[in-house]
């Protein structure tokens, strides 16, 4: 896609003060990749979230600490090209700069506890006349009898619904790894600041837009909703309102992994039953496929159920990396299950040069690339800065002048 | 009052749920989505009173075309100049071989924003792959990397990447947009779900390239950062439960303080005040004991009292909440109207229902959900709007077997 590339993201001329932590700062990062003039603000003990691990491993002379001393591959990650500004809450003249700051944002990101509140004045940000586009990020929105609850990603995901569907009998309700809620909440909260911007820009009107983590999580759950409002109607599954968490088995029972002689694979049979029929039938592993009753429409759900029961007895002979390639030279969509450590070697991301190479703690580090590509103004990876690195450049360019220090 | 996206025009030839539910969320924000669908292949949870169709195109007006007559084609190169965005999920090289591809309507349309969202991107070796969720989440990691010590085979229990390209797509079509206002142009927009999906174990892959450690299943601990407890724990139920009927609450210390007050909850018992757990990485080390002392503890007690009781005290404590939770006992979701009950019946499904966009804008407030539209519903509508066509133009082509 690189014909007609030039050097400047689609976000270049929007300036973002980034006042998020761990609920919003995903949103932060995708305008900030895209080019947006993203300043993160830190308080003179660094941003909290320089603590997140990951950490990089360094030797033991310390040769690989950054000046700031910041390690954490969690906050090079999300906190990627942005600018950093230091703020102290206890000094006047700093506060000052912060408010002159906020004043000349297009777009203020902000999550209610971050440890800027007590200079932001969400209020003010948001009465008619300002100028701001406000995207206010919480767990549960700014009022209700949840609204001062505390959720960190765990809770969030029990909360949100997320959980229920996750694991299966033998577990407990699981969590998605890392902190896939807030990625959710962040990938909103970047919704919300670019519609906001085009209603600014099509329609005259800035606005503050409200970002209930909890909503968010609850808006991106598959079948949760679907059953509930419609298992005893259009669904035709009586009783089942709830369904219980069935480990890696789709709600249609048609897609599920399983174990083959040498790792795992998820096998469906979808969206061409014929095909793998077809293929079973070479395989003479096919069984009573070919009675009468399964090719009855009405008996559909039938038909999964012997087919899946048909396929886990036949992939657990089969060699999975071999398995996967068969499936997909078929047009099945098969997915060989990848620990992460192949998935850092995948042919179709080197095949793509999805990789970058981003500098944390003084090294070039491969890192993940881009979501999503534009022709003109591709998305670009940063690095993130150090703790008050821009801080005379940022101050110099809100124009703070000398004689006000 | 007006909503964020009021006049953009959207051609949408997407299906299943990542595309739907990127121009879902132009539509709930204003947009004209036009969803182009046809009497071939409204079929299963293609087909406008499936649920799960039903689920994903709410707020959109319905275009059928048969896109093997030349004339449909035509009208659709016409519909291609006069939109602000195309959406396309098809394989790579169906819009093409219909005269809608980028190249042909970016030539007559400068301005236009033309977003592919495929499984795999349209080159690399596995571009022809074909991916659903599934396939992606077990391509990705995170198959592998959401579950317990141990097992690679348990995975998100819902098509969490779905949702999330669906979103990654928005953000892309709306940066693109932003930048079209201040240049003019247009531009192509590709989507890989498969980037999107690797692109969430950001953290742990620089882990890996940095450090070469590979991360795995940590069940419900975090991967990287000492906190304990942090798991879910078993709540009071009724007797002999099937597992919808389980009942759990996660609860989480983030920090010492929050133990500390979990500790006052417990009463203080003789094993929670023990020196070495009044520190996260002592805590860490005794995970086990302490998960099962807790699990004690909350075994016998009312979920959604005893998240109460923790969170009043400042631990972050969440009822682990199913569909039947959401829609009938969470208050944050009533008084947020989250789950709206459309006014219009659906033709054949009678009362449906949407769940709210996640988002309050104080300006553009986005609160019209209108149901799902039936196979060609509004063809006359959108082709007088987009076109300009008269009722005898479109007649016509109802006649000539093109709207079908």
């Amino acid at each position: 896609m690189g014909q007609e590339e030039s050097l400047e993201g689609a976000l270049g001329r929007l300036r973002v003060v980034d006042l998020t932590d761990e609920r919003g700062i995903y949103g932060a990062k995708l305008l900030a990749d895209l080019g947006a003039d993203v300043i993160r603000p830190e308080p003179p003990g660094g941003d909290p979230l320089r603590a997140r691990g990951p950490h990089v491993q360094t030797d033991q002379q310390g040769a690989d600490v950054p000046a700031d001393g910041c390690t954490s591959l969690y906050y090079a990650y999300f906190a990627s090209g942005r600018r950093s500004l230091l703020v102290d809450p206890g000094d006047a003249t700093s506060r000052a700069q912060f408010s002159r700051l906020l004043a000349r944002a297009d777009v203020i990101l902000f999550c209610d506890r971050h440890w800027s509140s007590e200079l932001v004045d969400i209020e003010q940000l948001s009465a008619e006349g300002t100028e701001q586009i406000l995207i206010n990020v919480s767990s549960f929105g700014t009022d209700g009898p949840w609204a001062d609850y505390l959720a960190p990603d765990i809770v969030a995901g029990a909360l949100g619904g997320a959980m229920a569907t996750t694991g299966d009998a033998s577990t407990p309700p699981l969590k998605a790894f890392g902190e896939l809620n807030f990625m959710v909440s962040g990938a909103y909260a970047a919704i919300a600041a670019l519609a906001a911007v085009h209603a600014r820009d099509t329609q005259n009107v800035a606005q503050r837009v409200d970002v209930s983590v909890h909503e968010c999580i609850a808006s991106c759950l598959e079948q949760v909703f679907m059953f509930y409002w419609y298992a005893d109607g259009a669904l035709e599954r009586p009783g089942q309102q709830v369904l219980p968490r069935q480990g890696p088995t789709h709600w249609s029972n048609a897609f599920t992994v399983m174990n083959g002689q040498n790792g795992s694979i998820m096998i469906t049979p979808t969206p061409d039953f014929d095909r793998q029929l077809a293929w079973l039938i070479e395989e003479e592993a096919y069984g009573d496929l070919l009675e009468p009753q399964y090719s009855d429409p009405a008996n559909l759900k039938l038909l999964i159920g012997r087919t899946m029961q048909l396929l886990a007895e036949w992939v657990a002979t089969k060699d999975v990396e071999a398995l996967f390639y068969e499936a997909q030279a078929r047009h099945i969509p098969y997915g060989w299950v990848q620990p992460l450590a192949r998935v850092g070697d995948n042919p179709q991301l080197l095949g793509r040069d999805w990789f970058q190479n981003q500098r944390i703690a003084g090294r070039d580090i491969r890192a993940p690339g881009a979501p999503y590509h534009l022709s003109r103004t591709p998305w670009q990876l940063k690095a993130a800065p150090d703790s008050g690195q821009h801080t005379a450049q940022i101050l110099a360019d809100i124009g703070w002048q000398n004689d006000h220090e | 009052m007006s909503r964020p996206l009021d006049g953009l025009r959207v051609l949408d030839f997407s299906h299943v749920l990542a595309g739907p539910f990127a121009t879902r969320v132009l539509g709930d924000m204003g947009a004209d989505v036009v969803k182009v669908n046809s009497e071939s292949r409204a079929i299963t949870s293609n087909a406008p009173d499936h649920p799960y169709y039903i689920m994903w195109n709410r707020n959109k007006r319905a275009l059928s075309l048969n896109m093997a007559e030349a004339s449909a084609q035509a009208l659709c190169r016409q519909l291609a100049q006069q939109a602000d965005v195309v959406i396309d999920n098809f394989s790579v090289g169906v819009l093409d071989r219909w005269g809608v591809g980028y190249d042909t309507v970016s030539a007559a349309n400068p301005g236009v924003i033309y977003a592919q969202m495929s499984g795999m991107g349209d080159h690399g070796p596995w571009s022809k792959f074909v991916t659903y969720a599934p396939t992606i989440h077990a391509l990705s990691g995170l198959t592998s990397l959401t579950g317990v010590p141990g097992r690679e085979d348990i995975g998100l229990g819902f098509s969490y990447n779905d949702h999330q390209s669906g979103l990654h797509g928005a953000v892309a079509i709306l940066a693109a947009l932003a930048q079209r206002q201040a240049s003019g142009r247009g531009q192509r927009i590709e989507v890989s779900q498969f980037e999107v999906g690797v692109n969430f174990a950001g953290p742990s892959l620089l882990d890996l390239f940095a450090n070469g450690v590979a991360a795995q299943a940590t069940g419900n601990d975090l991967p990287y950062d000492a906190v304990a407890p942090h798991n879910v724990y078993p709540c009071r139920t009724v007797p002999e439960p099937s597992l919808a009927d389980e009942r759990w609450i996660a609860i989480a210390c983030m920090t010492d303080a929050q133990w500390q007050a979990l500790v006052g909850l417990l009463g203080s018992p003789d094993w929670a005040t023990e020196a070495s757990l009044q520190t996260a990485p002592g805590r860490v080390a005794q995970r086990a004991m302490l998960d099962k002392r807790l699990a004690e503890w909350t075994r016998s007690q009312d979920d959604y009292e005893l998240m109460a009781r923790c969170q009043a005290v400042g631990v972050p404590a969440g009822v682990v909440q199913n569909g039947r939770d959401l829609c009938e006992r969470d208050p944050q979701l009533a008084r947020a109207g989250f789950q709206v009950a459309i006014e219009e019946p659906h033709p054949t499904v009678g009362q449906t229902w949407a769940d709210r966009l996640p988002l309050n804008f104080s300006q553009t407030p986005c609160d019209d959900y209108q149901r799902v539209r039936m196979l060609g519903e509004d063809n006359a509508a959108i082709l007088e709007d987009w076109l300009g066509l008269t009722a005898e133009d479109v007649a016509q082509h109802e006649v000539d077997g093109v709207l079908k």
